[in-house]
């Protein structure tokens, strides 16, 4: 077992704590955590036995497991950042449109009250 | 320059945002209802007490629970005079003291003497205006014009403007900052809507809040993105 291995199996169980705390703060669902916890175990299992994965590496015409995982982590990255980038759109238009409603709103009571 | 009193009529509303302005915020007002009682003050989420101040001179004060920028700040101030208090003519303002109100009967005049939609005050070119805001506003007014051709727009930054309802309905902006005034030329010289612009002093202020570099290279960074989609 390499020193990456050790480094990679400690990070996933520290990233599962994280998990866990934000499950226990109700920021995750209960399927999210178990959705979470089933990624990282899945990382823990490859960095510890990345042989499991030649089949594959073989298959998509990869040299190396290593190079499959820096594909797969660049995809999954990139559907994460994409999709939060939406998200946080999303949510500052939402803001936004409701600071503004209630600004408008507010405002009208307020000049009508002083009429 | 001339300086009257000449009041503005019943369908034109100034608007004028703010954020942190209460140290000269009355003063200003007082200078504006001079010539207008149509003013909506918009305090952006100030955590001094703007909006209090405003309250004490104005009957029309919105109010961003949270500081939204200069942008969004407009954009309520608009979409209040247009669609609650039936405007048909708005013209903005800084509540900084550094437009003088005496020069809000010019922008109407302008408007309908040239029947033009939108009129953009610029502020005189002189030894008072600092280097870098010359350098910056000739950059702008030349991208903007290097990119979406028309008219050259003097002075783009200044945010002492005019416009008609009709325009407000087709330059309606997105921004929520200080990008605004550029997306609002942007918005005029693409959508090609006949402007004017004239002349105006204006007041350098030690508490001139300014922009950064980082401010500027965003702001161009802004114009590409509107060439391509708008």
């Amino acid at each position: 077992m390499t020193i990456f291995q050790i480094i990679s199996a400690l990070f996933a169980l520290f990233m599962m704590y994280v998990v866990t705390i934000h499950g226990k703060k109700k920021n995750l669902s209960k399927p999210e955590v178990w959705a979470w916890n089933s990624v990282w175990i899945g990382f823990i299992v490859i960095a510890l036995f990345p042989h499991l994965l030649l089949g594959v590496t073989g298959l998509l015409n990869f040299a190396r497991v290593f190079d499959l995982l820096i594909v797969v982590a660049f995809m999954i990255l990139s559907v994460v950042v994409f999709m939060s980038y939406f998200t946080v759109k999303t949510l500052q238009k939402k803001l936004e449109e409701a600071i503004r409603n209630e600004a408008i709103a507010t405002g009208k009571k307020n000049a009508h009250g002083k009429k | 320059m001339k300086q009257s009193n000449t009041q503005l009529p019943k369908n034109v509303w100034i608007v004028m945002p703010g954020f942190n302005e209460a140290a000269y915020l009355r003063t200003v007002l007082k200078k504006v209802k001079s010539h207008t009682n149509n003013i909506i003050f918009i305090d952006d989420g100030s955590t001094d007490d703007t909006a209090e101040q405003a309250k004490q001179e104005l009957t029309h004060v919105l109010r961003h629970k949270v500081n939204l920028g200069k942008g969004a700040a407009l954009k309520t101030g608009c979409e209040y005079a247009f669609n609650s208090l039936g405007a048909d003519v708005v013209i903005l303002m800084d509540s900084d003291d550094q437009h003088n109100p005496a020069e809000l009967p010019r922008f109407l005049e302008a408007l309908t003497k040239t029947k033009s939609e939108v009129v953009f005050g610029a502020r005189r070119v002189d030894a008072q205006m600092p280097f870098f805001k010359r350098f910056f506003n000739k950059m702008a007014s030349y991208s903007i014009h290097l990119l979406f051709g028309g008219t050259i727009i003097p002075d783009i930054p200044s945010g002492y403007k005019a416009f008609t309802k009709k325009a407000y309905s087709k330059i309606k902006w997105n921004s929520l900052g200080y990008q605004v005034e550029m997306e609002i030329a942007c918005r005029v010289t693409k959508q090609a809507l006949p402007f004017t612009s004239i002349t105006i002093d204006t007041i350098y202020h030690d508490h001139d809040k300014g922009m950064t570099v980082l401010n500027t290279l965003d702001l161009f960074h802004s114009i590409l993105w509107w060439r391509i989609t708008l």
